[in-house]
């Protein structure tokens, strides 16, 4: 094993030698390589590097380059519930742990770091109170809180047992965001439109869509380009009113007289320009504004969802309170996927207190109250998805910070919660090139930790990565001395799940 | 051979593998840019009447050698713009701009440059440069992000270094072991370190950091510590030595921890009562500077105050709820409940909301009032045995995993740099009271050394680096194997000699680069031969255009709207967000405190930085608040900065209170007023053409049923061209 590891580094190393070589060697041929789309195939880093360093932009940095790998999915839709979702009230079935409901975890657990740690402490089994039920030709286990879900069993691949490096809720966020616990770091969402470009240029190519009930711990650090240029952040579509912020001209003025205010302040820079040549980023900038000119009149279209027909309101649940906000969240992210958005990132909870997945009291009404939020609109968005042949184009992924233990802390109490666990992250993935009804990963009978070697949360991005046609081993970027990517030291592609 | 050995037995098989094809220890011969710079004589030229000092005998040599002209000298209107922005970091005034080009004295430019350093401006926007490179923030990022209440005293002292012209070699030695200047002699107390030295070492608290672990922290703090050290002050990314030897650099991991363990007996005072997030406390830190002291406690008398009655509004709103509360005949303990649950039917949310209010105005108050202690957010040497722990013994932590001890190692000086692995020489308190002493300053003076090869050049190049847009090394921070090497090695080496040769002073420094021809070589030129030989311009044929950054924007903004308020330093501010977003992210403890008034239009230097909350205007133009250290800004292009320049309030604000100033100091006639608008924003008259098409554009808007003159809408076009936001 370590052995395997080791060469697989010095592969690494030599193929990072590779590639510095062909920089340093012929950095004016390789950038003009670069300008042909070639360099994006895997020296994307050194490129956007060089962009930065000579500062004038040469490229559109959104422009849409070529996957490493053929790959069906072109669009993203990450789903995230913060807090933490109760992986055994939800997706594993463990009828040993209502066996032993009040009991504490049989004393041979081998396991080490913060789950030792709660264990060393008083603690008390929690059965799951719900009832499971198979679903589908895969014959997969849902409790009763996703009965719509369920629906979907056979389009669904999921991964168990998944392990992060920190059991806070700030440090796991960002790690199953961005790959890395501390902020500072570029999004997953960041990396696919760095890899990847957008397809439509009037929108940015990678939108939040968050809970309007607040944000998730870390606030924007979740959607961060980290060292990646601006150009990758996460643009956030605000819950109510103007969907982007600053979208609205200044009321003050008319349409006509901004369009007249746009064409004086072009003639201005495009004068200017004329006596600059080869001043690639002012024209860049000349260009930036007649974007934001059309970005103006196609969001609001874009959140305007009084043109839905009523039976997709229905699939959604609009107009039930309970479905009303995560549904419209979701029906976005349909539309978004519809006008070319690469990736987006749609949050349910949010980071403290009543709103979040982080039950460590009466698990059981919260999972009831939050999962009723979600079970609908998501499956809706599976259905509709599938409905307009957008499901094969689009990798849909629902994702937690982490999974909870089987046990509390503490004596048993009428309205048990369950702790924080590391170690048992559950996620599902759907679309694109997903085998449904398939499994990766699984945990052990109390849902405590997976059953041999974990799958790290590094295994999952490689695998997004991979689904979407990247390669985590290429798509690197040069920054502080390292040559940086998703995975840090190197994802293992779940292959199992992949069609 | 025997250390070697050492490490092999020590490390797992998997390190050592990695060690094969990169670990070889440094060769007795050194190559750049371990080697010492080389004081060369600047070479000869052909051309010499270009040459103003001996920056230009290097960049011209080269480019004679590539058969390439230097660019002409730029206008006297553009070099005026360019060195007033480059210095202080804002626009010229029109009447700046028009006694420049009317003193007709050949020396009109270098007294220029002297009167731009001598101008205390000069420190907040340099000052600003070494802010990102010590990752300085107000909070302290991760889960919380909690206030560090202190921080800005350190955000003052680097902006008097840069204004006081501190030399850089005493800089240096204040940000890393500013508490042990002080020589013992004999019994007595420890003296104290100077206010201003407490103060500097914030530099090493600035690591994000929020709910200590034990040992696994103080791992992390340590090895932060270090990689900063090493890549700010050495140019040296030391830090991806932590796990592995380094990849490309000849750093062995054994270098990390040897460097690390000149740090072990660093000390934080334990965590305040009511510090929620146990950041630690702030140790005591006199106010200094001239006047500071009586306008500290003055704001903060007027603050308490205020606390105290804000604290008694939000109490009696609160009773005044309990009493309500009561009245309905329910248990006093579900007060809170009933009270945060939305559909409660006892309370209205105008109730709940000015209770939060209250509640929030009280905190803030409360948190002014913290800010004004006479305290740094900084560390000292623990005291050692008997009162706290002595020196510790460093070991390699194996793979970076701090409960993974390989073997000990001694504090040393990079390998790579001194030839050998010897353990440094610390000189010990010769009355062995305080064995803990002086570590950190024997490292401080290492680096701040006339001999340290990376120093000197590592700076001059930084400052070369802020001054063209692009550095003689590209990576500032790392003048690694990664780095590509410099482009002009011999010319690194010389600015390095004469900055050590000036005592450090980076005044000096400025002066020598501003007043070379290269940097007075126009950026609009065509050079086809030049173009397609050397596209990004790494010879320096002409100079580089440059965007301004976000604070520079923003200063500029206000400036030219006349409403800039010049006030220097002290508490951060807070200036208006758009929409809700002072509340969707927040944490109770750094939460956004909007001010309104004109403390909130002082620059951007100024502003709270919140970890978690980016400023959008700033963080459209690439002005993000730091988490680690950052050698150099992005300038990137995207529509989101022109949404925020066109439609935004803060740029419409001003834009209507521009246009109000030209109609005050432009005379009534629309042709002298299209005149101001173009001189203050722009520092130059309109064209002919401009003048025709502006004109009719004003007549056409002012016939606009419900608009204005239209000015106002020239002002935001003005203030939205590219000549506004890139610098010739």
């Amino acid at each position: 094993m370590a052995k395997k590891i080791a060469k697989r580094m010095i592969d690494e190393i030599q193929q990072e030698r590779t590639i510095l070589a062909s920089h340093l060697s012929s950095r004016r041929d390789f950038l003009s390589r670069s300008w042909n789309g070639i360099g994006a195939l895997g020296m994307g880093g050194l490129l956007a590097e060089d962009l930065a360093a000579a500062s004038p932009p040469r490229v559109n940095p959104l422009e849409v380059r070529l996957p490493h790998i053929r790959r069906k999915a072109k669009h993203c839709i990450f789903l995230f519930m913060a807090g933490g979702v109760s992986q055994m009230d939800s997706f594993e079935y463990k009828p040993t742990l209502n066996k032993l409901h009040g009991k504490p975890l049989p004393s041979n657990q081998d396991v080490s770091g913060e789950l030792q740690g709660r264990l060393s402490f008083e603690h008390v089994c929690i059965g799951s109170p719900f009832k499971f039920k198979k679903y589908g030709q895969s014959e997969r286990y849902f409790s009763e809180l996703f009965p719509n879900l369920g629906e979907h069993a056979d389009d669904l691949a999921f991964i168990h047992g998944i392990k992060t490096d920190n059991q806070n809720h700030g440090p796991s966020t960002l790690h199953v965001t961005t790959g890395d616990q501390f902020p500072g770091s570029p999004s997953v969402g960041s990396w696919i439109n760095y890899g990847l470009g957008s397809p439509n240029q009037s929108m940015p190519g990678y939108t939040v869509i968050q809970d309007p009930r607040g944000s998730p711990t870390n606030g924007a650090a979740v959607w961060s380009n980290g060292f990646l240029p601006a150009a990758y952040q996460g643009t956030l579509l605000r819950g109510k009113g103007v969907p982007i912020l600053n979208l609205n001209r200044p009321r003050e003025l008319s349409q006509a007289q901004q369009r007249r205010e746009l064409d004086m302040l072009k003639w201005l820079n495009e004068q200017h320009r004329a006596e600059r040549p080869g001043a690639t980023e002012l024209e860049a900038r000349i260009n930036a504004y007649e974007l934001a000119f059309r970005m103006q009149t196609e969001a609001p279209e874009l959140v305007d969802l009084s043109s839905e027909p009523e039976h997709t309101r229905e699939l959604y649940g609009l107009d039930q309170p309970h479905t009303a906000d995560f549904g419209r969240q979701c029906l976005l992210a349909r539309r978004l996927v519809e006008k070319g958005v690469r990736y987006s990132l749609v949050i349910h909870g949010v980071q403290i207190g009543r709103n979040s997945w982080d039950h460590h009291g009466n698990v059981k009404n919260h999972m009831i109250r939050m999962t009723a939020e979600v079970d609908q609109p998501i499956s809706a968005l599976l259905t509709d998805l599938k409905q307009r042949g957008l499901l094969e184009d689009t990798l849909v992924v629902w994702a937690s910070e982490m999974g909870r233990t089987p046990f509390k802390n503490g004596k048993l109490d009428p309205t048990p919660g369950r702790e924080h666990n590391s170690y048992a992250l559950a996620m599902w993935m759907a679309g694109g090139n997903v085998k449904g009804g398939t499994t990766a990963g699984e945990t052990d009978e109390f849902s405590l930790r997976s059953v041999g070697e974990p799958i790290h949360v590094r295994d999952v991005h490689a695998t997004i990565l991979s689904l979407m046609g990247l390669d985590d081993q290429i798509l690197t970027y040069l920054h502080a001395g390292r040559f940086r990517r998703l995975t840090d030291i190197g994802g293992k592609v779940l292959n199992e799940i992949i069609a | 051979m025997r250390d070697r050995k050492l490490l092999l037995d020590c490390l797992s098989p998997l390190i050592v593998c990695i060690l094969v094809p990169s670990g070889t220890m440094p060769a007795a011969e050194k190559v750049w840019p371990y080697s010492a710079p080389v004081d060369a004589e600047p070479p000869r030229v052909e051309k010499s009447e270009w040459i103003s000092n001996g920056i230009d005998n290097f960049i011209l040599r080269k480019l004679e050698e590539k058969g390439v002209e230097p660019a002409p000298e730029a206008s006297r209107r553009t070099l005026i713009r360019r060195v007033t922005f480059d210095l202080v970091g804002l626009p010229p005034t029109p009447e700046e701009v028009d006694a420049f080009l009317a003193d007709k004295d050949p020396k009109a430019y270098s007294r220029l440059v002297d009167r731009l350093l001598g101008d205390s401006r000069y420190g907040e926007r340099w000052g600003r440069f070494w802010l990102d490179l010590a990752r300085y923030a107000d909070t302290a990022g991760l889960e919380g992000d909690p206030d560090m209440p202190h921080a800005w005293r350190y955000r003052d002292y680097v902006i008097d270094a840069f204004n006081a012209d501190k030399p850089y070699d005493q800089f240096i030695k204040e940000q890393i072991a500013g508490d042990e200047f002080h020589e013992e002699m004999g019994a007595g107390p420890l003296p104290n370190p100077e206010p201003e030295h407490t103060v500097a070492l914030t530099f090493l608290r600035l690591a994000p950091f929020s709910e200590p672990r034990g040992d696994e922290t103080r791992h992390e703090l340590l090895s932060e510590m270090t990689s900063t050290v090493g890549s700010v002050f050495l140019g040296l990314t030391v830090g991806c030595a932590k796990c592995h030897d380094h990849k490309y650099d000849q750093i062995p991991i054994r270098d990390f921890y040897r460097m690390q363990a000149f740090f072990s007996t660093v000390w934080m005072p334990r965590p305040d009562p009511g510090d929620t997030y146990q950041l630690g406390g702030p140790l005591p830190a006199e106010f200094y500077r001239p006047g500071e002291k009586e306008w500290a406690e003055k704001l903060s008398a007027k603050y308490t105050k205020e606390h105290e009655a804000a604290q008694k509004e939000f109490e009696q709103h609160r009773d005044e709820l309990k009493e309500k509360f009561k009245q309905t005949g329910k248990e006093a303990k579900f007060f809170y409940k009933v009270l945060r649950d939305p559909k409660n039917d006892i309370f209205t949310a105008g109730e709940v909301r000015r209770l939060d209010e209250l509640s929030s105005r009280a905190n803030l108050l409360k948190q002014q009032v913290q800010r004004l202690r006479p305290v740094a957010m900084s560390v000292r040497h623990s005291y050692g045995p008997p009162y706290e722990p002595g020196v510790p013994t460093t070991r390699v932590m194996i793979r970076g995993e701090y409960d993974n001890p390989g073997e000990i190692v001694k504090a040393g000086f990079l390998a790579a740099i001194e030839g050998d692995e010897k353990p440094a020489k610390i000189r010990l308190d010769p009355f062995k009271r305080w064995p803990t002493r002086s570590r950190r300053m024997a490292l401080a003076q290492w680096i701040a050394s006339n001999e340290n090869p990376f120093t000197a050049r590592v700076m001059a190049n930084r400052l070369w680096h802020w001054h063209f847009g692009q550095g003689i090394v590209a990576t500032p921070s790392d003048f690694g194997e990664l780095s590509g090497g410099p482009s002009h090695p011999q010319l690194l080496d010389w600015l390095a000699h004469r900055f050590v040769e000036a005592e450090w002073s980076m005044k000096a420094m400025h002066q020598l680069i501003v007043n070379s021809s290269t940097y007075r070589q126009a950026s609009r030129v065509e050079n086809q031969t030049a173009f397609e030989l050397d596209p990004d311009n790494r010879l320096f044929w002409r100079f580089r255009r440059k965007r301004l950054e976000g604070e520079a924007i923003r200063d500029s903004v206000l400036a030219v709207s006349g409403r800039l308020n010049p006030e220097q330093f002290g508490l951060p501010i807070f200036p208006a967000l758009p929409g809700d977003l002072a509340e969707t992210v927040k944490y109770s403890e750094s939460k956004w405190n909007t001010q309104r008034g004109p403390e909130a239009r002082k620059r951007s230097v100024y502003i709270y930085q919140q970890r978690t909350l980016n400023m959008p205007m700033l963080d459209a133009f690439d002005a993000m608040v730091c988490e680690t250290s950052r050698d150099r800004r992005r300038s990137s292009v995207t529509s989101l900065q022109a949404l925020e320049m066109y439609n935004g309030d803060f740029v419409n604000e001003e834009a209507r209170h521009f246009a109000e100033r030209i109609r005050k100091e432009g005379g009534s006639d629309p042709e002298s007023r299209i005149h101001r608008a173009f001189e203050l924003a722009l520092g130059r008259p309109p064209t002919g053409e401009e003048l025709t098409k502006i004109r009719g554009f004003l007549e056409f808007s002012g016939s606009e049923k419900d608009s204005d003159d239209g000015l106002s809408g020239l002002c935001r076009i003005l203030l939205n061209s590219n000549e506004f936001v890139y610098v010739d």
